[in-house]
This record gives structure tokens, C-alpha cells and sequence, in this order.
């Protein structure tokens, strides 16, 4: 497990604007590599073993659900893997997320995984997120 | 194992018109991510595909779908007028534009998309 942070990540500074961060880790059989770019309230998170961006979600919390509200955006809308993952993650962190989920292992022992790394860096690196 | 980052990004912070600006390009094998932002939060999100319609092989004819945020045509007018360039330098890919904006004159716009040359990761 590495992590390096994005170009230019260091000039924002702590707390205020865009901070990037790069980290990767080996799930299963697949090293799998993520971007996280934190945004004001709101998070864009990548997630692929390819360069490409082929799907995008939005979840957010909403106050008459437990469960936040999520939509795809880009790619086929029958697959729901950014969009669940989307939604885990804004219930964590009560902000608006966006992932883009690059994978095509989509089952749920595997995605978990994903989720696990995620929060693993998340608590090493709270303020990237 | 190497820790580089998979994908290149290039940021910048800068005063535009008086508005302080953000703005994050970070390209994929098959788009380019272009985050435009003065209030410091995604905004509308804009799809800007070059696909060729018709003939037109030369300079294919950019196409752009509000994905999220408010569809009106200043949206699809701002979106083409800040990314049309880095599209077609990017050797026609389509570009996933984020957008925030406070200043949507031409001059402003304009503007930003120097400082959007300037975060060049195409």
C-alpha cells in the first residue's frame, strides 16, 4: 500500500481548496489505483486499474432518508457499482461524493475491499478527504 | 512498487477578474477531466463530446449534455466556450467539464481558459 500525493497538492494547503491525492493498493489479484480529489463539502473519487473514466455517480445525504439519495450521471445506468459506492461513502462522511468506478469485478466481497482501502486512507490522510 | 499516480493532474489557484479561482485538469486514457470552480464545489457538470456528426471529419461538431446542475443554454454556450480547445488538442476526446462559476461574462470566461491552458495535461 503506497500513497504519493497529486501534482500540486501541496499548494493548497491544509483545509482550504482542491486537494488531489493518489494512492493504490493490491485487492485480490489487482492492483487497483484511486484518485481522490476534496473538494469544498464534496469529494470526486476515482477508481480504476486503467487510466480510463467510463462511469460517473453523485450520492448525498438527505434528512428523510438513512440511506443517501444517489444518480448516475455517466456511463450505463444499469450499473449501479459507482453509485453504491457512492452512496457508502457519502453516508460515511455525510458529504457529497462522486465516484467514478473503473472495475470490472463488481461483486459485493470485492467492492467491499475497495471500500475498506478507501477508508483505510481515509483515516490515514483525513485531511485529503 | 513506483507510487506515481496512475492518472496526470495539473492545478492552479488564481485571482480571475477579481474571483478566486481553482482549476483542475487531470486526463484519462479515453477524457480529460476539467474542474473549473470559483465557489470551490463541482457545480454544474458538463459533458462535452466531439463526437463527429455527419461528414465533418476535419473538425468534428462538440456536442454537450448537462449531466448534473442546471440545463440552459448559457450552460452549454459557457462549457463549449471554455473546453472546446482542450478537446480537440487532446486529439478530439471528450471532455468531463465541472464548472462553478461566478464570473460567466466573455471576457471572464476568457479568461479562465488561459488558466485552463495553463493546467495543459493533454
Amino acid at each position: 500500500m503506497e500513497a504519493a500525493g497529486g501534482g500540486g497538492a501541496a499548494a493548497a494547503g491544509g483545509g482550504g481548496g482542491i486537494a488531489l491525492h493518489d494512492f493504490s493498493g493490491r485487492l485480490g489479484e489487482q492492483r487497483v489505483h484511486f484518485h481522490a480529489m476534496r473538494l469544498r463539502d464534496s469529494l470526486f473519487l476515482w477508481v480504476g486499474a486503467a487510466p480510463a473514466l467510463a462511469t460517473l455517480a453523485v450520492a448525498m445525504c438527505n434528512p428523510r432518508d438513512s440511506i443517501p439519495v444517489a444518480a448516475s450521471l455517466l456511463g450505463d445506468p444499469s450499473d449501479t457499482a459507482s453509485a453504491c459506492l457512492a452512496q457508502r461513502l457519502a453516508s460515511k462522511t455525510k458529504k457529497q461524493i462522486f465516484v467514478s468506478y473503473n472495475l470490472q469485478n463488481t461483486d459485493s466481497s470485492f467492492t467491499l475491499l475497495i471500500e475498506n482501502r478507501i477508508k483505510e486512507e481515509m483515516m490515514a490522510f483525513p485531511e485529503k478527504f | 512498487m513506483a507510487a506515481n499516480p496512475i492518472v496526470m493532474s495539473k492545478q492552479r489557484e488564481e485571482v480571475v477578474h477579481g474571483v478566486p479561482t481553482e482549476v483542475v485538469c487531470t486526463a484519462f486514457s479515453n477524457s480529460i477531466l476539467v474542474v473549473v470552480t470559483q465557489y470551490g464545489k463541482m457545480g454544474t457538470i458538463v459533458y462535452v463530446d466531439p463526437r463527429t456528426v455527419g461528414d465533418n471529419v476535419v473538425r468534428p461538431s462538440l456536442t454537450t449534455k448537462v449531466l448534473l446542475g442546471k440545463d440552459e443554454p448559457l450552460v452549454h454556450v459557457c462549457a463549449k466556450n471554455l473546453v472546446a480547445f482542450v478537446s480537440q488538442e487532446a486529439g478530439n476526446k471528450p471532455v468531463l467539464l465541472a464548472m462553478a462559476l461566478k464570473d460567466k461574462t466573455m471576457e471572464g470566461i476568457q479568461a479562465l481558459r488561459e488558466v485552463i491552458r495553463s493546467c495543459q495535461v493533454w
